[in-house]
């Protein structure tokens, strides 16, 4: 069978057992080496992906490396103070330019002939240039290949596109929600994200991210028994967002005022409107998925060393390979917080999310064990159906003051829907 | 546990030659003697042993109340720069978290470690000097992780280096502090339900 007819055959399958609006989607579109495939096209290449915040690269030369999709770029900070995202990959042979993590300097030498690139992505030199190219070089066809690069509320994005809509558009809806979580207020990345490789397919953390409040009932069952939370009502009691555009969330709701730091109530009173801080001060919990793999979490305010606080995090599923990824995680506080609050949220953030948290543990060990299912899944003749129909035909609230379908209560599947039917219509739209 | 309880000795932990150490005056003899430097490792071993039989709340009395347990995050940079991000960690504990952790595992719904993994810890590696106060040891160690769950035979493996400071108690060792440093940038493993 030739690529072209097992892509067509792949989409076939799709259209015909991927059905959101039914409420069912095979298990088997989480492993099959086609879909994948497919997906780094259709969907990574296609959308704007996010690479970085804005306070990891500070200062004018400062860079980080990212992935988008499987492919490696460098999010450079130029010393003429604009950002940019490039392709990490040498113009004359494509060897991989900048091998570290993140760094800071003027220039990218290439390992393999020594081409170098300023930090914006112009051609500088080559060793011996006119001993090896007397008839000269051209410079402009040698700059790095750069990605559209746009940022909302200090989350970097970049897409090799170059006829999708912009940025804002693009976030939708969800602006009004990315404010309140990270537009309320100067943001930092704390140290680096902790990294750690999860044997599970992509979509299963982000679609639980997006859309998933009924899991913590199970799953984290033990907060109950380790009485952290007050009243736990997991997560039941609050608002679940389809915000359009696959993007998702969930808002868990409490009745006991602010939870955070009262030095910071003017700071968000700058950055938000009105009904944005009045949904701000009753957040409980705040989770998400921004289309296709960025999710973020304001994990549930918990007592610790005798103060309420919470740690929050925004992470990527960036895919290696259909049944795995590489899972980053960041912690972010804001900038003009107190010592105290710094301190306890990223202890916090650690004791319950990101590589050793008592909930993130348990969630790892779902979506491997789905993953793998999904991979039998693959050689049964009739599809594996799954059940997506929690809060079908349920409607929207006619008066919540934030946009987007929302629906009362957190106990839903409409964002899960949402994902996927985005989700197809990239995947079988020809172009 | 209770106060009276946090300074005997625990589980199989080997009693300390104390004498070696209650002297307040220095110089303290270098190297350190041999007796002593035994008793660490036979520490570190018994350590170890606890982890590995899941005896999670005898391992938690190892450590002092005040004790600071940490595991920066590493990072892959060029010769000459920063590796170890230590403002942000894989653990960031205080005796508090550490027993909230042990308790979570004590627990019938602490999924990612039930069935639980099997794990054995290789420590090797062990240098013992003298701590900054009188009552105070620190001593680094390798630590090879083993850890092999489910039906697939296979395992992960964690290297890392621990830095510990070990406060002298009558006939013991406690941990006053431990900085983990993980050789992987990028963990090979899908949680740290493990401690290190």
């Amino acid at each position: 069978m030739t690529i072209q007819m097992s892509q067509d055959n792949a989409i076939e399958q799709l259209k015909s057992t991927v059905c959101p609006e039914e409420g069912l989607i095979s298990a088997a579109i989480h492993t099959d080496p086609e879909v994948y495939r497919l997906e780094l096209e259709r969907v990574f290449g296609r959308v704007w992906l996010f690479v970085a915040h804005e306070s990891e690269i500070p200062e004018p030369g400062d860079f980080v490396v990212r992935d988008m999709g499987e492919q490696s770029v460098i999010v450079s900070h130029g010393d003429d103070g604009e950002t940019r995202v490039l392709l990490n990959n040498c113009r004359h042979r494509g060897m991989k330019l900048a091998c570290e993590d993140r760094g800071s300097g003027p220039s990218w030498r290439c390992p393999y002939h020594g081409f170098t690139y300023r930090n914006d992505g112009s051609f500088l030199g080559a060793p011996y240039q006119r001993f090896a190219y007397p008839e000269g070089l051209d410079k402009e066809s040698l700059r790095l290949l750069g990605a559209r690069c746009e940022t909302y509320a200090g989350l970097i994005f970049a897409t090799f596109n170059s006829s999708v809509e912009p940025l804002a558009d693009f976030l939708g809806h969800m602006r009004w929600y990315i404010d309140i979580l990270v537009g309320r207020a100067e943001f930092e990345v704390v140290g680096a994200p902790q990294r750690w490789i999860v044997p599970t397919a992509w979509k299963l953390p982000a679609e639980n991210f997006a859309s998933d409040a009924y899991h913590t009932v199970t799953t984290h069952a033990f907060l109950a028994k380790l009485g952290l939370v007050k009243g736990v009502d997991f997560g039941r009691r609050g608002f679940h967002v389809v915000p359009g555009g696959g993007h998702g969330l969930g808002i868990g709701v409490q009745d006991e005022g602010p939870w955070y730091p009262p030095e910071l109530r003017a700071e968000y009173e700058r950055n938000l409107s009105q009904e944005q801080l009045a949904l701000m001060d009753r957040i409980k919990n705040f989770h998400g998925n921004v289309f296709p793999n960025l999710s973020f979490l304001i994990p549930n305010v918990i007592e610790y060393a005798g103060k309420r606080v919470t740690g929050m995090t925004i992470r990527q599923w960036q895919p290696i390979g259909p049944d795995k990824i590489q899972a980053l995680s960041w912690h972010l506080v804001e900038k003009n917080a107190p010592e105290w609050w710094k301190e306890l949220g990223r202890k916090v953030y650690v004791q319950t999310f990101g590589s050793s948290g008592m909930f993130e543990q348990d969630d790892t060990e779902n979506w491997e064990l789905q993953t793998r299912n999904s991979l039998s899944a693959l050689s049964f003749a009739e599809p594996v159906m799954l059940n997506y129909k929690m809060g079908m035909g349920g409607e929207p609230l006619p008066d919540f003051p934030g946009p987007g379908d929302v629906y009362d209560g957190k106990y839903n599947e409409a964002a899960a829907r949402g994902f996927y039917r985005r989700w197809l219509d990239l995947m079988t739209e020809a172009k | 546990m209770s106060a009276e309880t946090s300074n005997a000795p625990v589980g199989d932990v080997p009693a300390v030659p104390t004498e070696a150490l209650t002297s307040e005056s220095p110089p303290r003899p270098k190297p350190v003697p041999a007796e002593l430097r035994l008793a660490v490792h036979d520490f570190m071993d018994e350590e170890a042993e606890l982890l590995d039989e899941r005896r999670f709340e005898e391992w938690l009395e190892l450590f002092t109340d005040d004790v600071v347990y940490h595991a920066p995050v590493r990072i892959t940079a060029k010769r000459g720069h920063r590796e170890v991000i230590d403002e942000i960690s894989h653990f960031d504990e205080t005796k508090m978290s550490l027993g909230l952790r042990v308790r979570r595992l004590g627990t019938d719904v602490a999924w990612a470690e039930d069935p639980p993994s099997v794990t054995r810890r290789f420590v090797t590696n062990v240098k013992v000097g003298w701590g900054e106060s009188s009552n105070e040891m620190t001593v680094r160690t390798y630590l090879l992780l083993y850890r092999t769950r489910g039906d697939r035979g296979t395992h992960d493996l964690l290297s890392c280096v621990r830095d510990d400071v070990l406060r002298v108690v009558p006939d013991s060792f406690r941990i006053a502090r431990r900085r983990v440093v993980l050789d992987q940038a990028v963990l090979g493993t899908k949680n740290l339900a493990v401690f290190l």
